[in-house]
């Protein structure tokens, strides 16, 4: 993969890559691409595809309210929070 | 649990034991008559108990507390069982060593210069060097049957859906099973009957139908497979131990193996990328202190709560799954998985079962050079089938070979746990497994009620 390519995925993906990590990551990333190649020489075009090993068809139940206690519990795990909000730095 | 603790310390297989007070009162209201009752066990530390810690072995999550356990810890809990601590791992569960944990490195109680295999490699260096009878760990595309391999350990990869996910840290939600490391097929098949089953919680979950568990065939590979020496004497050893237990052998060819990793791989990283994306720093785990905006709050706190092979796989997940490659890769890796679950199934028409190596080396040193991370990736053509086609398989320990165990996988049809477990026993009658010599023998409680 060339270096712009690695680079608009990082961006997709969220990650802020300095360019030492870049370099680093450059080569095992292209290693793998070259290998995934080889599922070029099977002949795929009678096969569907598998999505999920046993799962045949969604699975629904009722949608009965159950009491959830533990949201401040849950809002305290934020990096930060306040009057039971999370906190972030400013959007606008 | 100090004695616990003192035993690890030159293994270092947990990454935090419950706290003297906390055992203590839970061994006390423990269900007494449950079918675990007794029992002790470790859990991966990428599976939730409450009240401890759920670190993934990544910095990304260092600090975070669990609000709830899974359900298979529920369950094991409820049977009378007692959890002592949470057990290292891969980040996230991706690697074949357990070095690529960020928190701590663990040693293989055979051979302390050694790696104990991975993910689950704290799993199974716990129940190596007696800690527990048995510990829960997470398999994708070989995590418990690898570690078992190299620690000389039971492991169970149950058949897809089969044990609740709810609980489990998602890596390849398609694939990963929560599986099961112990010291003999008793205690695994115990386990296995009390975490199982279909939960609300997991809308992939499936009862269990049990399939037939007589087994007469076994098939296993011919020619040249690629195996260290020691690791083709074991498999020999197997094949005639499986002889002398009145099994017929038969030699088949698995074309597809070596085209499974790169398809696995496809969808692991593919799912991974998705699975991932919740980690930004917002509403738990590590925030980079450094962010002035939104965006580098989530960029920064994922550049530095994950370690290097956690970015691989993002990298290549979002690469694979971008418009315009996605037919090229993901979709063309779900038609191999058919292509795959086809070639097993044909097998099991002429034979009950199949019989591979877990992994071509016994446990290597850590910083082995001659098998990094991309030759590690490649060599888990044995034990990804088993995720991509959904069917259960168990490592079983058959040998030690210049001082390390090495084991072997019995893989069956969907459903057929039993099969394996009967098959698994009859190997143990003719290859008795050897005991770790660095295990607290005699100090533990191995045969559940």
């Amino acid at each position: 993969m060339e270096k712009d390519d690695l680079l608009i995925t990082a961006a997709q993906a969220q990650l802020a890559l300095s360019a030492e990590e870049a370099g680093r990551l450059e080569t095992a990333v292209s290693e793998m691409l070259d290998y995934f190649e080889m599922m070029n020489e099977v002949d795929v075009s009678n096969l569907p595809p598998t999505t999920h090993a046993l799962v045949r068809e969604n699975a629904l139940r009722e949608d009965n309210p159950n009491p959830n206690n533990n949201q401040e519990d849950l809002v305290n795990r934020a990096p930060e929070n306040e009057d039971n909000f999370i906190v972030i730095p400013n959007v606008l | 649990m100090t004695e616990l603790k003192e035993h690890d310390k030159d293994i270092n297989s947990f990454l935090e034991f419950a706290s003297e007070d906390a055992a203590a009162s839970v061994a006390a209201s423990a269900n007494q008559d449950g079918p675990l009752a007794g029992l002790t066990f470790g859990v991966k530390d990428n599976i939730a108990v409450e009240g401890m810690h759920l670190t993934c072995g990544s910095k990304m999550l260092k600090d975070f507390v669990s609000p709830y356990d899974a359900t298979a810890v529920r369950k094991l809990k409820e049977a009378g069982a007692v959890c002592v601590g949470k057990t290292n791992l891969d980040e996230f569960g991706m690697g074949s060593s357990t070095d690529n944990s960020a928190l701590a490195v663990t040693n293989n109680p055979w051979d302390l210069e050694c790696v104990c295999g991975g993910s689950s490699g704290g799993s199974a260096a716990a129940v190596a060097a007696g800690l527990v009878p048995f510990a829960l760990g997470t398999d994708t595309g070989g995590s418990v049957r690898q570690p078992a391999s190299f620690c000389g350990v039971y492991g169970l990869k149950p058949t897809y859906g089969v044990v609740s996910r709810f609980g489990l840290v998602a890596y390849a939600s398609s694939l990963e099973v929560c599986g099961i490391l112990a010291d003999s097929v008793d205690t695994t098949r115990k386990v296995f009957e009390v975490i199982k089953g279909k939960d609300g919680s997991d809308q992939t979950s499936i009862d269990h139908i049990p399939a037939s568990a007589d087994a007469e065939t076994v098939a296993v590979l011919a020619g040249d497979l690629g195996l260290k020496p020691e690791v083709e004497t074991a498999y020999k050893k197997a094949v005639d131990g499986l002889k002398s237990s009145g099994m017929k052998i038969i030699e088949v060819e698995l074309p597809m193996l070596d085209y499974g990793i790169a398809a696995y791989y496809t969808i692991a990283m593919a799912e991974a990328s998705a699975n991932l994306a919740r980690y930004n720093g917002v509403r738990y785990g590590h925030r980079s202190a450094e962010a002035g905006s939104f965006e580098d709050l989530m960029r920064m706190s994922r550049d530095e709560g994950f370690g290097d092979e956690v970015k691989l796989r993002i990298l290549l997940g979002t690469y694979v799954l971008r418009s315009g490659f996605q037919d090229q890769y993901y979709t063309r890796a779900q038609k191999i998985r058919t292509a795959v679950r086809n070639e097993f199934d044909g097998v099991f028409t002429k034979a009950d079962m199949i019989m591979l190596p877990a992994f071509p080396t016994a446990a290597f040193k850590h910083g082995d050079q001659s098998l990094d991370q991309f030759q590690q990736k490649l060599a888990d053509k044995f034990t990804v089938a088993a995720n991509l086609s959904g069917m259960p398989a168990m490592s079983v320990p058959v040998s030690v070979e210049n001082g390390l165990p090495v084991g072997m996988q019995l893989m069956a049809p969907v459903f057929a746990e039993e099969r394996i477990f009967k098959v698994a026993e009859k190997l143990a009658e003719v290859l008795p497994p050897a005991a770790c010599p660095l295990s607290m023998a005699g100090q533990r409680t191995t045969e559940a009620k």
